[in-house]
């Protein structure tokens, strides 16, 4: 029996006719983005925070899932949503910010929010020594422990659900689904906003300065916030985070009336 | 894009009794999209969901396992648990399965299962159990067999994978071991639909599940002119109207 781990479910809140799809990172689970997710259902909006496939359950799944599962896990979400939404917004965290783009280039969306998310795989040098035996030494050693977390807010490190590994396997998955974002990142021509922390270490403001960069949008914006580290929406300056996310969906999807 | 444009998993918001609705093995949500629409007209909420693997492409359901299913439904349940106070699973075939382990694990208020199997059907399958792992990694898939349909327009309308992954076999092994020994802790309120036509699962177990199930409220409806596929199938409006009365009568409320 698997369950989803306490904490770490999908969640919908209804509410008008513009949803917020809102998509967690690699590893992590939708309780990184569920305040968020909150503070746009008390403006009003309809939200739905999906689980990436193979997530918030055992990171033993991890190792069988592909980077198509994780665009199809959001897709469903898409799909649930525009039945009850005339208009879509994409929000996404990390990984979620890249599997957002890349749906934004096959599905008529209204607008993306993308937050601390990458331009290729980090730079470390253990990654790119490894990258060509990745698949084959994945059999043989899955998972690595992660670091010691960074927060600036004690309380985000204590209310966090995720797995504590990093799975080997998934690092190709990554690679390709990063290459695909940056693909379709000159074809888009939607409204972006980019957020993302000074002091990410994880993933350096650099990462946001290529993606916006490359982006096809006349209409993208970006904004460097203080005092986070990688995550963005739990962090300490996470209520900048929910402002200038709530403020670039009023702008895009009209005041609510 | 990579799910199949008809097998989109579909969610239709109404009053605060839901249904979750589940297709089978190989289908999509296509399957139980017709009944999701009479339940919307009734006024209940409707998600109909993609279990993990399907409507994409058939060699995703190589990396499936029967937990993945699992956590696909119960995704669905925390959804619609987001607008719903009381929740109905409503399965075919392998959603039956999902609909009935679902049951024994989460406080939904009612489930039913339609043309779903209490053992494995295929017999090559059972005499092959212990080395069906192996040999789905050197022989992925095995052709499927004669359809079973009445209303064969309807049949041609059909979206599934044209196989069945061997390792799907595996898992609905599995998946039955829990189902079996789950049946007789679920005490919801449970309506079990099958076709005395059924061609892939023999009604007879229909008749071992109602026998099994621990539910004091437990009710057993069968079809005469319908193939495997009832939700789609010629005697579909009888399956439509069982489902909403049991689920009226169990919630027992006269608006949903």
């Amino acid at each position: 029996m698997r369950k989803i781990l306490k904490g770490g479910e999908p969640f919908f809140f209804p509410g008008d006719e513009v949803g917020c799809l809102v998509t967690h990172g690699f590893t992590a689970t939708p309780q990184e983005v569920r305040e968020l997710g909150e503070y746009l259902a008390t403006q009003g909006r309809t939200v739905l925070g999906v689980r990436l496939f193979a997530h918030a359950t055992n990171v033993r799944d991890m190792p069988r899932a592909r980077w198509w599962d994780w665009i199809a896990s959001v897709e469903d979400g898409y799909h649930l949503l525009k039945n009850t939404c005339s208009r879509i917004v994409l929000l996404g965290l990390s990984t979620g910010g890249a599997i957002s783009l890349y749906l934004a280039n096959t599905f008529p969306m209204s607008g993306v929010v993308v937050m601390s998310t990458p331009h290729e795989l980090p730079s470390d040098p253990r990654i790119r020594i490894l990258r060509p035996i990745i698949k084959p030494l994945s059999l043989l050693y899955p998972s690595t422990p992660k670091g010691p977390p960074d927060f600036f807010a004690p309380e985000a490190r204590d209310a966090r659900v995720q797995y504590h590994h990093y799975p080997l396997r998934s690092v190709p998955e990554l690679d390709i689904l990063f290459q695909k974002m940056r693909e379709v990142l000159p074809l888009l021509d939607l409204p972006v906003l980019f957020i993302h922390s000074k002091q990410d270490k994880f993933v350096p403001p650099d990462h946001m300065e290529a993606n916006f960069n490359l982006l096809g949008s006349k209409d993208k914006s970006k904004i460097l916030i203080e005092g986070s580290n990688h995550i963005i929406t739990c962090d300490a300056a996470r209520q900048q985070v929910f402002e200038a996310a709530n403020n670039f969906v009023n702008r895009i999807a009209g005041k609510r009336t | 894009m990579i799910v199949q444009d008809e097998g989109k998993p579909f969610f239709f918001k109404g009053g605060q009794t839901g249904c979750l609705l589940i297709h089978g093995a190989t289908g999509t949500p296509k399957e139980m999209r017709w009944l999701g629409e009479y339940l919307a007209s009734k006024g209940y909420s409707v998600l109909g969901c993609r279990l993990f693997g399907h409507a994409t492409d058939q060699k995703d359901l190589l990396r499936a396992r029967w937990y993945d299913w699992f956590t696909s439904v119960e995704d669905a349940y925390h959804i619609l648990s987001g607008t719903c106070n009381q929740i109905f699973t409503a399965g075919i075939s392998l959603g039956g399965l999902l609909s009935l382990l679902f049951a024994s694990q989460f406080p939904v208020s009612g489930l039913i299962a339609y043309s779903t199997p209490y053992s494995m059907p295929e017999k090559l399958a059972v005499i092959l159990r212990p080395v069906l792992p192996l040999i789905s990694t050197l022989w992925h898939y095995f052709p499927k067999g004669e359809p079973d349909w009445h209303d064969i327009e309807l049949h041609k309308d059909h979206l599934e994978y044209p196989t069945y992954p061997i390792r799907v076999a595996t898992e609905l092994h599995r998946l039955i071991d829990e189902v079996q020994k789950a049946l007789p802790t679920i005490a919801a309120p449970a309506l079990i639909i099958h076709s005395i036509k059924d061609a892939t699962i023999h009604f007879q177990h229909a008749e071992k599940i109602h026998e099994a199930l621990g539910s004091r409220d437990k009710e057993l409806l069968w079809l005469e002119n319908s193939g495997h596929n009832m939700t789609r199938d010629s005697e579909r409006d009888k399956v439509f109207h069982a489902t909403a009365a049991f689920i009226q009568r169990v919630s027992n409320n006269a608006s949903p």
